[in-house]
């Protein structure tokens, strides 16, 4: 088993612990946890510091929260104690090519991933790289899938804010490194970058982009929009 | 050679033990014999932390005082789940908290792992490399987070925290936007030089 070596940095990892992260990215971040123990026991690591400071919030009035204390008396007696009614998302749903994609993106996910890319699930972008026709807006971040075949470079790109990619199935390659299952390639505003599907099966991959995506035409002009 | 007063702290009752012993305690009466006197007591300790912490985050009175409430019945009814190997019980609390505000005041549910996922890779997939690497990069994070220089950390705190912006953090610490911005830079660099060699 080989672990991600490449991560989310830590301005993601501390804002996801702190809750001030915003939910598009945090799909993000919480799926690669579910691949990677190290910034797993980093986010803990991070969660016990606003623990700390949590536990140092200045508690001026004391008083008024005791009326609060009578009133749940009721509700104790009432609340039975759960249990655990996780209800697991079958792990066929949102797999690829029957591999399980891990929550909490799994739960995400239409049924079947890694259909024929010519059945109008992928929208091909250039030859041999896909998007997803599956896509979501959460908390003003676009999230979807990117798909490259071995060797095929995804085309010159403009993006206005950041871009992450999270690895679910192959590998690809950038100027940056190479990344494999569970790896995230985070890259700021305005940088150039040209990655390339470098697995024998096709790389598929989270895509999230927190602005707008301008894919450029051969002389570096922007391409028309072609959503569907 | 250990004292007589260290062989007397051996038979200290149970309320001069450190805190984190004793709110765990709390918890784990809560959790066993659903004991109404240790959930009243957890309730004065943590209830007025969870009412700063939602005013502090926007929320108004009535609203904090709700989740006050919410967080509070969370403890009582996820009690058993509480696993003080894991966190002490201000950092379980923080987090229920955390998590309950989100839902409350963003409308946004956060998005989390599932410790029950059986796809989900666990440390014990570590090679005996990585695992080593994993013991030595919890400790790093550990040593570089409590090696932050106070004004470093109060950024990171209001950044992260309290999510004030910059601009708030100046007005608030009466301290020019650029050295602010200088701290928090210093500060995640700081972090990240306890991060694992990257290949």
């Amino acid at each position: 088993m080989t672990l991600p070596l490449h991560h989310p940095d830590d301005q993601l990892l501390i804002g996801y612990a702190s809750g001030q992260e915003r939910a598009g990215k945090s799909l993000l971040v919480a799926t690669h946890l579910a691949y990677c123990p190290d910034c797993r026991q980093r986010v803990a690591s991070y969660e016990a510091l606003c623990g700390e400071w949590f536990e140092d919030l200045p508690c001026p009035d004391h008083g008024a929260l005791d009326a609060l204390l009578d009133h749940m008396d009721g509700l104790l007696a009432a609340a039975l104690p759960t249990a655990e009614t996780a209800s697991l998302k079958p792990l066929d749903a949102g797999s690829i090519r029957a591999w399980p994609v891990p929550e909490p993106l799994r739960s995400w996910l239409p049924k079947a991933i890694d259909t024929p890319t010519d059945d109008g699930t992928w929208r091909e972008i250039s030859k041999g790289v896909w998007l997803s026709g599956w896509d979501r807006t959460l908390s003003g971040t676009t999230i979807c899938l990117l798909r490259m075949a071995s060797g095929a470079p995804v085309p010159a790109h403009r993006h206005t804010a950041d871009e992450l990619l999270l690895v679910l199935r192959g590998a690809f390659r950038d100027e940056y490194g190479s990344y494999a299952l569970g790896d995230v390639a985070q890259y700021v505003a305005d940088t150039d970058h040209h990655a390339f599907g470098a697995s024998e099966e096709d790389c598929i991959c989270l895509f999230l982009l927190d602005g707008e995506l301008i894919f450029l035409d051969e002389d570096g002009k922007p391409l028309q929009p072609t959503r569907s | 050679m250990p004292g007589p007063s260290a062989k007397d702290g051996s038979h200290s009752p149970d309320f001069d033990r450190p805190d984190t012993d004793r709110f765990g305690t709390l918890v784990h009466a809560v959790a066993r014999d659903r004991d109404r006197m240790a959930f009243a007591a957890l309730f004065r300790h943590f209830a007025p932390k969870i009412l700063q912490y939602c005013l502090k985050l926007g929320a108004d009175r009535g609203t904090a005082e709700e989740l006050v409430q919410d967080v509070m019945l969370t403890v009582w009814l996820k009690a058993g789940s509480f696993d003080p190997a894991q966190a002490t019980v201000g950092t379980w609390v923080f987090t229920i908290a955390r998590n309950r505000r989100i839902d409350h005041l963003r409308k946004e549910m956060r998005p989390a792992p599932d410790p029950d996922d059986p796809a989900m890779t666990p440390a014990s997939h570590a090679t005996p490399e990585e695992s080593a690497q994993l013991v030595q990069s919890s400790r790093q994070l550990h040593d570089a987070i409590g090696s932050l220089a106070a004004n470093q950390s109060e950024v990171l705190r209001r950044s992260y925290f309290l999510e004030q912006t910059h601009e708030e953090i100046a007005k608030d610490t009466a301290v020019p936007l650029g050295t602010v911005k200088t701290r928090l830079r210093l500060a995640l660099q700081h972090l990240k030089s306890s991060l694992r060699d990257e290949a």
